[in-house]
């Protein structure tokens, strides 16, 4: 007799007691797809959180000033000190400091012919464009000239092209007008926001960030960040950088500093992983509960069926057959409960996607160790019922009424 | 089949019961053996015995010229396989399979391929008359009927010896008779059977009656066929 001998008679043993398979399995149906649903959302969260958070810059560390005022006294006005090129020199020869990216925000309308939106306008220097790996469709990036030179010229997005400009159109070297000053378009480039969240009406411009500071009175750099050329070691440098800086200035009452998102991902990911396991041991619970029920039922089975091992045994079946054919039983059960609640827990997924923002996933990987583990469960509840049926001996159980 | 003193004790300690005090009993081949006795005698003990469903406490036991000494269970189970076949008074069939599964059934255990199965398991409800019960469930199938089903599902294994416990007492006089004459046949076409029974017109089918009283043979003789 082979393993697919015992699979048969197992699943007509099954098929013969429907309704008690089927409450018998009902434990592992629901630990089953509780398990994969509470992952499958976790990932989802986790996923959604991270690129909401971080975008696609996961080595961009944010550096920024932080007053402190003297010891005894109220926080008074202060004034962020102002930074410069020679500054963003000095933080890219910081040690593991891949490039700096120092930039300022201008808001302004821009008018084109009959065309007019209000236009994001980023600072930038340069060294932006390979920091944050800007693809340029048509025209140029900046030069160190343009800002160094103020050239009042400005770069606009993919979106911004295509509501002042027509495709036949060549927008490079055309005027166009931003708050009454005109300005040159050298190039086109491709925004570095993920897409859904760019500006989908008027898109974004760049323009050099000295030009910026002039024409708005703008403060030349903003917002500082630089790129860790080791993505591990993201807070290091950006701590490293920031001291440097701090020293660098002289500063008595305030100091550079760091928010790094690495931490806040750690968090996210211990509060994620928390509530994961959290969820994952009360399933797992639930799993131990149908578990102990297949064992209850299987031992009810075998007493049942003293009879049919009996004469099994007389007809000349083993102890070791009697034990695998009972416990293929056992994992059948399981593994079909498994299965159930896999089915019932993409059903679930589905659900939660529709309904909320979260596109819960069902991994491959997940979806194996939900079936392996509900078979692994019919191991181990199946053994102790199994084992007794086999050490039934064939003469009292064929004597058993 | 050769019995040298053999004796059963169950129990253990201040709790043994002895069963069986030292049979000898040599069984040749082509043998038609009643077994009688009053209940409690030791009979159906010896009846377990000769049939591998369980193994003496003491005393040896040569089938086929060689001796069986061990008492591993996966052996016992490949000897029942392999030489007996079993007929028991409640018939004891598989309720949710057919007549033709429940007799093919054995050759599961002997690893035999399905078609060769229902092959031989076809061929040997022909013999007992059910050929066209096949595909009958045992509850609907009367006790003569399932009792012929049990006859051939003891056959398909071609077993040395058929072991029947009891056959006929659960069924009535005329049926007895029927199934009686299927056993005299077999027995005329060259199988061992032996038969446990207390009743005096089913013994008297056999051409050997050994009587058990208290765990010893206490008569063993030859008949005339009647």
């Amino acid at each position: 007799m082979n393993i697919w001998e015992s699979f048969k008679i197992a699943l007509s043993s099954i098929w013969n007691h429907k309704v008690r398979s089927i409450l018998t399995m009902l434990g592992i149906i629901i630990g089953v797809a509780a398990v994969i649903i509470i992952v499958a959302i976790g990932q989802g969260t986790r996923t959604k959180m991270t690129n909401e958070f971080f975008g696609t810059d996961k080595n961009a560390i944010n550096i920024f000033y932080e007053y402190i005022p003297p010891e005894g006294e109220e926080p008074t006005f202060w004034m962020e000190p102002e930074l410069t090129n020679e500054d963003v020199q000095t933080l890219a020869e910081v040690p593991g400091v891949k490039a700096v990216i120092a930039t300022n925000q201008g808001f302004g309308m821009m008018v084109r012919n009959d065309v007019q939106g209000d236009m994001q306008i980023t600072g930038v220097g340069a060294e932006y464009f390979s920091a944050r790996k800007i693809r340029v469709q048509e025209g140029r990036a900046f030069y160190a000239a343009d800002n160094d030179g103020l050239n009042r010229v400005v770069m606009i997005d993919t979106v911004a092209r295509k509501k002042f400009f027509k495709e036949s159109e060549n927008p490079i070297g055309e005027i166009i007008d931003l708050n009454g000053n005109p300005y040159k378009v050298v190039g086109v480039y491709e925004s570095p926001i993920p897409e859904q969240f760019r500006n989908k009406d008027n898109g974004e411009m760049m323009m050099p960030r000295a030009v910026i500071s002039m024409m708005f009175g703008n403060r030349e750099i903003e917002q500082l960040s630089v790129i860790a050329s080791d993505p591990e070691k993201v807070s290091v440098t950006g701590r490293l950088a920031a001291e440097t800086l701090t020293e660098k200035k002289g500063l008595e009452d305030g100091k550079y500093t760091t928010n790094s998102f690495e931490d806040y991902e750690k968090e996210l990911n211990k509060m994620i992983s928390l509530l994961t396991l959290l969820i994952g041991s009360i399933a797992g619970i639930s799993l131990l509960v149908g578990g102990i029920g297949v064992m209850n039922i299987m031992l009810v089975s075998v007493t049942e069926r003293t009879r049919e091992i009996g004469l099994r045994k007389a007809i000349g079946a083993t102890r070791r057959k009697i034990l695998l054919q009972f416990l293929i039983e056992a994992i059948t059960l399981t593994s079909l409960g498994g299965l159930i609640g896999m089915g019932l827990a993409a059903i679930g997924t589905i659900i939660v996607s529709k309904l909320s923002p979260i596109t819960a996933t069902m991994s491959p990987l997940i979806v194996l160790i939900g079936i392996s583990f509900s078979a692994f469960i019919g191991i181990i509840f199946g053994i102790l019922p199994a084992n007794k049926a086999s050490k039934l001996s064939p003469i009292d159980a064929l004597r058993y009424e | 089949m050769k019995l040298n003193k053999i004796t059963k004790v169950y129990g253990k300690g201040s709790l043994e019961v002895p069963v069986l005090h030292g049979i000898d009993l040599t069984i040749e081949d082509g043998e038609f053996i009643a077994i009688m006795g009053p209940s409690g005698s030791g009979k159906s003990t010896l009846m377990n015995i000769i049939g591998f469903l369980d193994y003496p406490t003491s005393g040896t036991y040569e089938l086929n010229g060689e001796v069986i000494s061990s008492a591993k269970e996966s052996i016992l189970a490949k000897l029942r396989n392999e030489h007996i076949g079993f007929v028991f008074q409640q018939f004891f069939m598989f309720p949710r399979d057919n007549a033709l599964k429940n007799v093919a059934s054995p050759l599961i255990y002997a690893g035999i391929s399905k078609r060769e199965r229902t092959e031989r398991a076809k061929q040997l409800l022909t013999k007992v008359g059910l050929e066209d019960r096949m595909k009958h469930l045992p509850s609907e199938l009367s006790g003569g009927q399932k009792q012929r089903v049990a006859i051939a599902r003891a056959l398909v294994n071609n077993p040395t010896i058929i072991l029947a416990d009891e056959p006929t007492g659960a069924l009535d006089s005329k049926t007895s008779a029927q199934i009686m004459k299927l056993f005299t046949q077999l027995n005329e076409e060259g199988k061992t059977v032996i038969i446990v029974t207390h009743e005096e017109e089913i013994a008297a089918y056999a051409k050997r009656i050994i009587t058990i009283k208290d765990g010893m043979i206490t008569d063993d003789r030859s008949v005339v066929a009647s």
